[in-house]
């Protein structure tokens, strides 16, 4: 099978070379069956990625000790549930991954418009093509999956040789969230090249910006909403599994993955101002590339060891050819752009400093600076040792001083922008929108100092929530109630309906509600506390409310490792609570422990349990236990985000409400409406 | 009803405070060495954490790495020795070098490091004000996905003709 791997390895590399020059001559001679056997030789290649990826599945799944990733990455008592996830583990099979993933998307772009767009595609296929043969390059030829293991015989000939076990997966890797986490993560970053391909293809093909948006929005939110779900799950993980009672440490590789998604969002949001009116496509354009360029760049950080981070599991030399890759996708863009521009002018013209136009630039502004801000902090350890000789570190603290602010003017953009008109908002109309949230908001404020709080950006970060929660509900309950004085429904029922009326914008707001949660969650990082202290059975640890009583410990075997576990009584107001059972693996194969965090979470708070080992001085073992308020708004916000990006996804039901409570927005959104209460458009917002 | 209806987002809001408030801010752990490690970056080479809070890959449980360990040993004893904070840090400085801190120092080249996304965050927003000055300069012309705008460089046919066919061939 590995042999069949290889086999199909190579002959998709080669696939992939014919989609490429087959489609750039398909591009110059106009042939319908060079267009054809192009897209059919792309088809070929993802689907020689597919059979390549089912033979190291197989492989796994078949205990095959001669193959040296197998070997490297798995064990026999490893459970078929990890097995999958030792696919991506390493950095052979986790390339292959890649390809997989990008096949998957290259598959169904191919399928989905092989009868459509005639002139565009054979432009987007030679971009995917490009993206795909690079990393069949690596697959093929860098960092092949299939390498068997083999020594020099008596004859001096090469022998395979097949050892009895293999040294099993990384302890910290053997945990469900990191069998969904690195796939959501890397499908956002595969994902983009989609949008990539119809940026540079219709740029290449000189098609003008409008059309190509409308192709690729749905690509780019599935991509966004995975690289979402990709970053919280990998916080999720670090989190439950690390016991170190945080969940974003500003790690590199945490930052790499960071970075696309910060411009995939500027993307989403700008993208608006091209469809609605005509206006920034070569800013749109380059927003794409970047985000694209910054996927390869987050690869090249995960792998090259260029800046030093706790995902080490993955690095080698390979980020010379990144670097490569990266140039010369930055060079095509730059040359594509060069000659075509003239394609992409815009008619940009604003009536007001006041207006959801202006709104965007300063969406897209925050996000750009806070997307450069933690490119250059992570870089800069690199940058200030070329220049001065010596490295200066950039921890977290730094990260934190520099994205908190601009995370608050973010979540304050959250709530503005939406209700402002398009071209032009007037005192009337911000009287009118702002009035209550503003109110809600500096209410919220005053309770929360009486109450103690004076934590300055806690407290205007959860102001600034209320303040977004007022402005969302407002815009849900104004449409939702047009609706029921027409249809006599319940609020609730208008308010689903409205949302399925306009599944993009009502979704929008769904997906600013979760970023919303996500930030009362952030917000409770300035009141963690933790304690930490030697146990006997039979002593305790008081934190925060709660008393810790170790009650002793056990043990329990598994197929691939022994556990010992503390018995911790949880008890609070004087009365027992609970019991948490935190504990510390040894797994037998590779001689390394692990913990299993012990959480009980609550939406107040995660009371946070962790066996730490022994005191080495006194071999007492230890606990460290945290109290850290309000985690769980953020995997609840998660939720809802992912909630909102589908519910954007869906078609809209029936034709779009605009409302006449706001004669300007109305009057932009829909010029020639007579006046009704409320005027039916087709479209979106 | 909209005045309960916005009640009702407002309770939201207090509900939302209280779960903060109930905590009161005194967390801060009181060791001394912790804090003092927290300045300081774990010097193993393989994360970028704290000597207080180091958790990564190799560290043994939730505990710092050995090489955290030993530094929050020194700490230790330089505590104990009665030294300031000040110079606990600047023994590690001088031991490593301005890598051992956790963030870029507030001289020399780490001033640049501070200094850029204030730099960033200007520079963006006077573009960001004279793009939208400019804009507004400009005379007010409706957006038109299928008109014959005219573009510079561009013939208004040549575009028009390119969007006709982008028109027949996109299918939204």
């Amino acid at each position: 099978m590995d042999v069949f791997g290889s086999f199909a390895l190579l002959l998709a590399f080669l696939c992939a070379g014919y989609a490429f020059v087959g489609g750039i001559a398909a591009i110059l001679t106009r042939h319908p069956l060079l267009i054809k056997s192009a897209r059919q030789a792309g088809i070929a290649t993802c689907g020689l990625i597919f059979l390549a990826t089912g033979s190291l599945v197989y492989l796994f799944f078949s205990d095959s000790y001669w193959v040296s990733y197998v070997v490297a990455h798995s064990n026999r008592d490893l459970s078929t549930f990890y097995k999958i996830a030792a696919l991506w583990s390493g950095q052979e099979g986790s390339l292959l991954f890649w390809s997989f993933l990008l096949a998957i998307y290259v598959f169904s772009v191919l399928l989905v418009y092989r009868n459509k767009n005639g002139e565009l595609m054979p432009y987007v296929g030679v971009v995917l093509a490009g993206v795909q043969i690079f990393f069949l390059t690596l697959n093929n030829f860098v960092a092949s999956p299939f390498k068997v293991l083999a020594s020099t015989g008596a004859n001096g000939a090469l022998e395979i040789f097949t050892r009895a076990d293999g040294n099993g997966l990384n302890p910290l890797l053997q945990y469900p969230e990191m069998v969904i986490h690195p796939p959501n993560l890397y499908s956002g970053y595969t994902g983009f090249t989609i949008p990539f391909a119809f940026a540079l293809g219709a740029l290449l093909a000189r098609y003008p910006g409008e059309k190509w948006i409308h192709l690729t929005r749905k690509w780019t939110m599935i991509a966004w909403c995975f690289q979402t779900m990709g970053i919280l799950l990998g916080a999720h993980w670090a989190y439950a599994v690390l016991g170190w009672g945080g969940y974003w440490g500003w790690d590199p590789v945490e930052n790499a993955s960071l970075l696309p998604w910060l411009t995939g969002t500027a993307f989403l949001h700008s993208v608006m101002m091209q469809e609605k009116r005509g206006m920034m496509k070569v800013w749109n354009v380059w927003l794409v590339f970047s985000t694209f360029m910054l996927c390869i760049l987050g690869t090249l950080l995960t792998r090259s060891g260029v800046v030093s981070s706790v995902h080490a599991f993955a690095q080698s030399s390979i980020g010379n050819y990144f670097v490569g890759f990266l140039v010369l996708v930055f060079a095509v863009c730059l040359g594509a752009y060069v000659k075509n521009r003239d394609y992409l002018k815009s008619e940009n013209q604003l009536d007001s400093m006041v207006s959801r136009e202006s709104s965007f630039l300063f969406n897209n502004l925050i996000l750009l600076v806070s997307c450069i801000a933690v490119l250059s902090g992570t870089l800069f350890p690199v940058f200030s040792e070329w220049l001065s000789g010596s490295r200066i570190s950039v921890g977290a603290p730094f990260f934190n001083k520099v994205n908190i602010p601009i995370g608050l003017l973010l979540l304050f953009l959250t709530g503005v922008g939406p209700l402002l008109a398009w071209r032009k908002t007037s005192t009337d109309s911000l009287k009118r929108n702002f009035g209550w949230p503003l109110i809600a908001g500096l209410l919220a404020g005053i309770v929360v100092f009486a109450l103690g709080v004076r934590e300055f950006f806690s407290l205007v970060c959860l102001m600034l929530c209320v303040f977004v929660t007022t402005t969302i509900g407002m815009e849900f309950f104004r449409g939702a109630r047009v609706i029921r004085s027409r249809s006599g429904a319940s609020l609730l029922a208008s308010a689903v309906d409205l949302t399925m009326r306009n599944t993009r914008r009502y979704g929008g707001y769904i997906v600013h509600m979760g970023m919303v949660l996500i930030f009362v969650g952030l917000a409770g990082a300035a009141f963690n506390r933790d304690a930490r202290k030697d146990m006997q059975p039979g002593s305790t640890l008081q934190i925060g409310g709660y008393k810790l009583l170790l009650q002793g410990f056990d043990a329990k075997a598994e197929k691939n490792y022994t556990a010992e576990r503390m018995v911790v009584e949880v008890w609070r107001d004087n009365k027992p609570l609970m019991m948490l059972y935190p504990e510390r693996r040894f797994f037998q194969t590779n001689e390394q422990s692990g913990t299993m965090v012990a959480i009980y979470s609550t939406l107040r708070e995660d009371l946070y349990v962790v066996y730490a080992g022994q005191n080495p001085e006194t071999q007492a073992p230890v606990i460290h236990a945290f109290l850290n308020p309000l985690v769980k708004w953020i995997w609840l916000g998660g939720l809802v985000v992912v909630l909102g990006t589908l519910v954007t996804l869906l078609p809209n039901r029936r034709a779009v409400l605009v409302l006449a409570g706001d004669p300007e927005r109305a009057a932009a959104q829909h010029p020639h409406a007579l006046a009704p209460s409320v005027a039916l458009k087709e479209g979106h917002d | 009803m909209t005045r309960r209806l916005i009640a009702a987002f407002l309770v939201f809001g207090l509900i939302v405070a209280s779960g903060m408030v109930i905590v009161s801010p005194t967390g801060a752990q009181d060791n001394r060495t912790h804090q003092i490690g927290k300045k300081l970056k774990c010097m193993c080479g393989a994360c970028n954490d704290t000597a207080a809070t180091c958790f990564h890959v190799g560290g043994a449980f939730s505990g710092p790495c050995g090489t955290a360990k030993g530094m929050l040993n020194k700490i230790d004893q330089q505590v104990a020795r009665g030294d300031s904070d000040d110079l606990i840090v600047q023994s590690f400085v001088q031991e490593y070098g301005q890598v051992a801190l956790i963030e870029p120092p507030h001289t020399g080249i780490g001033r640049l490091a501070w200094a850029m996304p204030v730099v960033y965050l200007l520079a963006g927003a006077i573009l960001v004000v004279f793009v939208i000055s400019r804009w507004r300069k400009r005379p007010a012309r409706a957006f038109q996905t299928g008109g014959a705008t005219s573009v510079s460089g561009v013939s208004p046919e040549l575009l028009e003709r390119a969007r006709r066919r982008v028109a027949e061939e996109t299918e939204d």
